[in-house]
């Protein structure tokens, strides 16, 4: 019985084209965009060195501790200046033209020449004002401790940092990891589409088909279970198909426990699925007011875990960190962060002790409406 | 006894949809269960199934208690509700075979007895069909179906031509009562008296929850009081003429309008010749004349009233 059952909800749930758009497609697509976006930010933050010229005449010349910075900072994989030692002319010509953002020129003073105030002429000054205060300090040094000029260079060139920064884990902070991780979360808990049915197609006072179910001599729970089974298998099916496609097709690193991310997925298809099914069995209304709050309240739970906005997850934890705990989509999205990030287990294992804290109320709230055997009404 | 129904009580909050409701079905008949909108019929058939709770009473079937979990009774009944209820999502083959597989879990004798389902309802050409594909008549004929493949002792079918043409409600009826020539004993509930008339060997009528009436047809007709109906069109017909007609003994009723003179008289009274000789004495011409007996209709009309109903 349970196999004959089981194989035709396969059947009826794979058939719903519904169903598998919000449960398969539509992650797909939204990881699709986020990609897209991401990798358009990414693009946008990659620092360019910025266009400058210097006016190449005998002050220049002259000036060697100047000219020595200057081609330090301009040569090389991470050069701040793409240079051009021009003439006066050219420089005021290739700057008239935009494409450089400003010159140099080198005399008494160093002056900067720019035709407008942006972040490349910020950097420009910036690094003029840098070799200005380090050669005034070098001169003082030398002014009042001739001797020390042979550790001057090296005591000047470095820079000391007094905070140390120390990884958590093996791999690399990634916060934008969060929006694939909160989005594979939001794709778990749309599982609760195929749980939400499994309740309509049991419950003889929500659809007439399940109220020929109820008329036939099997158990309800019996019937109920190997639907959730079917159920079950389709969600988590389609969780392996997202996973496989944000790692094989977008590339995206989930870190190095691949085996605990797969259970991790399947621990969200069973919160997802009995999510769905206990919020079925709680709403009377139609298909379309569950669906709706179905939809909107994960998407609710994925903002609050930061798969709209970043951020949003770190103002909920520093602000009402309770919230970050009854929230399922923003565990899920934490647990997969932690597999990512962490080398220890203690968060990941509160994580997934929490799911399956909400697994056991759903369950136990949809099995208590779902008992009945009689109606009151049809 | 199939089944048995004695004091059913079920209210809806203050409404009180069956009012110590009590029949028996016998085996082997086709029991017609007739009433208004709202006299109850769905919600008896609904109890009687274990679907609904009741406040009082109690429903026995095949001689045993009823209740949700009797699952050596509801092995031996068919349903076929009101509404279609089949998955949109299997074809009609696959629907028939889910239910039939609810009930019969030996594959083999379940694909045969789903092909003779196919056959019954003459679905043979429309095996492979999603029920979006398909009319409203084979649609039902699909739900008839799915509640008869496992060869139940006991339908119970609700309204099961709703919204059919004419040719499948003759095709559903007819196979209504070739099921029960086959051993099973049939429910029916419908509005349509010519159905219940033509299939149903008793008649229970429900209003407001409660049986009023309960017989064969013929038992029925003679509950009531009208008897023969004769209708003469003719174009001559002036108020006294109706005043002499009225005098008519057993003429209970004489009505003239657009060109039909009706004249219905009282149970056991037959005035066709009487109409006829007045006719002819007064030498008003006529055209077709028809006399008919009262159909369940009139009894219907009569015995739950002529006010509309939900």
């Amino acid at each position: 019985m349970f196999f004959h059952i089981f194989t035709n909800r396969l059947k009826c749930l794979l058939r719903d084209r519904m169903m598998i758009f919000w449960t398969l497609l539509f992650p797909i697509l939204l990881a699709v965009f986020f990609n897209m976006s991401l990798r358009n930010i990414a693009s946008s933050e990659t620092f360019r060195p910025v266009p400058a010229a210097v006016v190449n005449d005998a002050g220049y010349q002259k000036n060697a501790g100047f000219r020595s910075a200057l081609k330090s900072v301009s040569e090389g994989k991470d050069k701040i200046f793409s240079l051009t030692e021009t003439t006066r002319k050219n420089a005021e010509r290739l700057l008239e033209d935009g494409k450089i953002a400003g010159y140099l020129t080198v005399g008494d003073k160093i002056k900067i020449v720019v035709n407008r105030s942006d972040f490349d002429q910020s950097i420009i000054k910036s690094f003029v004002d840098s070799y200005l205060q380090t050669s005034s300090a070098a001169e003082s040094i030398l002014k009042a401790n001739p001797p020390a000029r042979s550790g001057l260079s090296a005591g000047l060139s470095g820079e000391t940092d007094y905070l140390k920064a120390v990884s958590g884990g093996s791999a690399d902070p990634d916060p934008s990891l969060n929006y694939f991780y909160s989005l594979i979360a939001m794709a778990c808990l749309y599982g609760g589409f195929w749980g939400m049915k499994e309740v309509m197609d049991i419950q003889a006072n929500q659809s007439r088909r399940a109220a020929r179910v109820n008329l036939a001599p099997v158990r309800k729970l019996k019937t109920f279970l190997s639907g959730m089974a079917a159920s079950l298998a389709i969600a988590f099916a389609e969780m392996l198909v997202l996973l496989a496609f944000l790692r094989f097709a977008l590339n995206l690193n989930f870190g190095p426990k691949a085996g605990l991310v797969i259970f991790t997925s399947f621990v969200g298809s069973v919160v997802g699925l009995s999510f769905g099914a206990f919020l079925s069995s709680l709403v009377k209304a139609g298909e379309n007011m569950k669906v709706g709050i179905l939809i909107s309240g994960t998407m609710f739970c994925s903002f609050l875990s930061g798969m709209m906005y970043q951020d949003m997850k770190y103002i909920v934890e520093k602000n009402a960190p309770v919230l970050g705990y009854l929230n399922p989509v923003n565990l899920l999205t934490d647990s997969f962060y932690c597999l990512y990030y962490y080398d220890t287990y203690g968060r990941y294992l509160l994580n997934i002790g929490l799911l399956g804290a909400f697994v056991l109320l759903f369950c136990a709230g949809t099995y208590f409406v779902i008992r009945r055997e009689k109606y009151a009404s049809l | 006894m199939i089944i048995s129904v004695k004091n059913l009580v079920k209210r809806y909050g203050n409404l009180v949809a069956l009012d110590h409701l009590s029949f028996d079905v016998e085996e082997g008949e086709i029991l017609g269960l007739l009433g208004p909108n709202g006299s109850g019929k769905t919600t008896a058939i609904n109890c009687i199934l274990s679907l609904l709770k009741y406040d009082k009473g109690e429903i026995r079937i095949f001689g045993r208690p009823m209740r949700p979990d009797a699952y050596d009774i509801k092995r031996d009944i068919g349903v076929i509700m009101q509404n279609v209820a089949v998955f949109d999502e299997l074809t009609v083959y696959e629907n028939i075979n889910y239910f039939c597989g609810l009930y019969i879990p030996e594959k083999e004798k379940r694909k045969r007895l789903v092909e003779e389902a196919i056959d019954f309802v003459g679905l043979n050409d429309f095996r492979r069909f999603y029920p979006k594909k398909l009319s409203g008549g084979l649609l039902r004929r699909l739900n008839i179906a799915c509640g008869i493949a496992h060869k139940p002792k006991l339908i119970l079918l609700d309204e099961p031509t709703v919204a059919v043409d004419p040719q499948s409600r003759n095709n559903i009826l007819e196979g209504i009562q070739r099921l029960n020539r086959e051993g099973a004993t049939i429910v029916y509930t419908s509005h349509y008296m010519e159905e219940v008339e033509q299939i149903c060997s008793r008649i229970i009528i429900l209003d407001k929850g409660k049986v009023i009436a309960n017989g064969t047809k013929e038992e029925l007709k003679n509950m009531i009081s009208l008897g023969e109906k004769i209708t003469v069109e003719t174009s001559a017909i002036h108020p006294e003429h109706l005043a002499a007609l009225r005098r008519i003994p057993g003429a209970d009723s004489v009505e003239y309008a657009n060109g039909l003179l009706v004249v219905k008289s009282g149970k056991s009274k037959n005035n066709l010749e009487n109409v006829l000789d007045f006719l002819k004495k007064q030498q008003i011409g006529y055209g077709r004349i028809y006399s008919e007996l009262p159909t369940l209709n009139d009894v219907f009309l009569e015995i739950t009233g002529k006010e509309l109903r939900d």
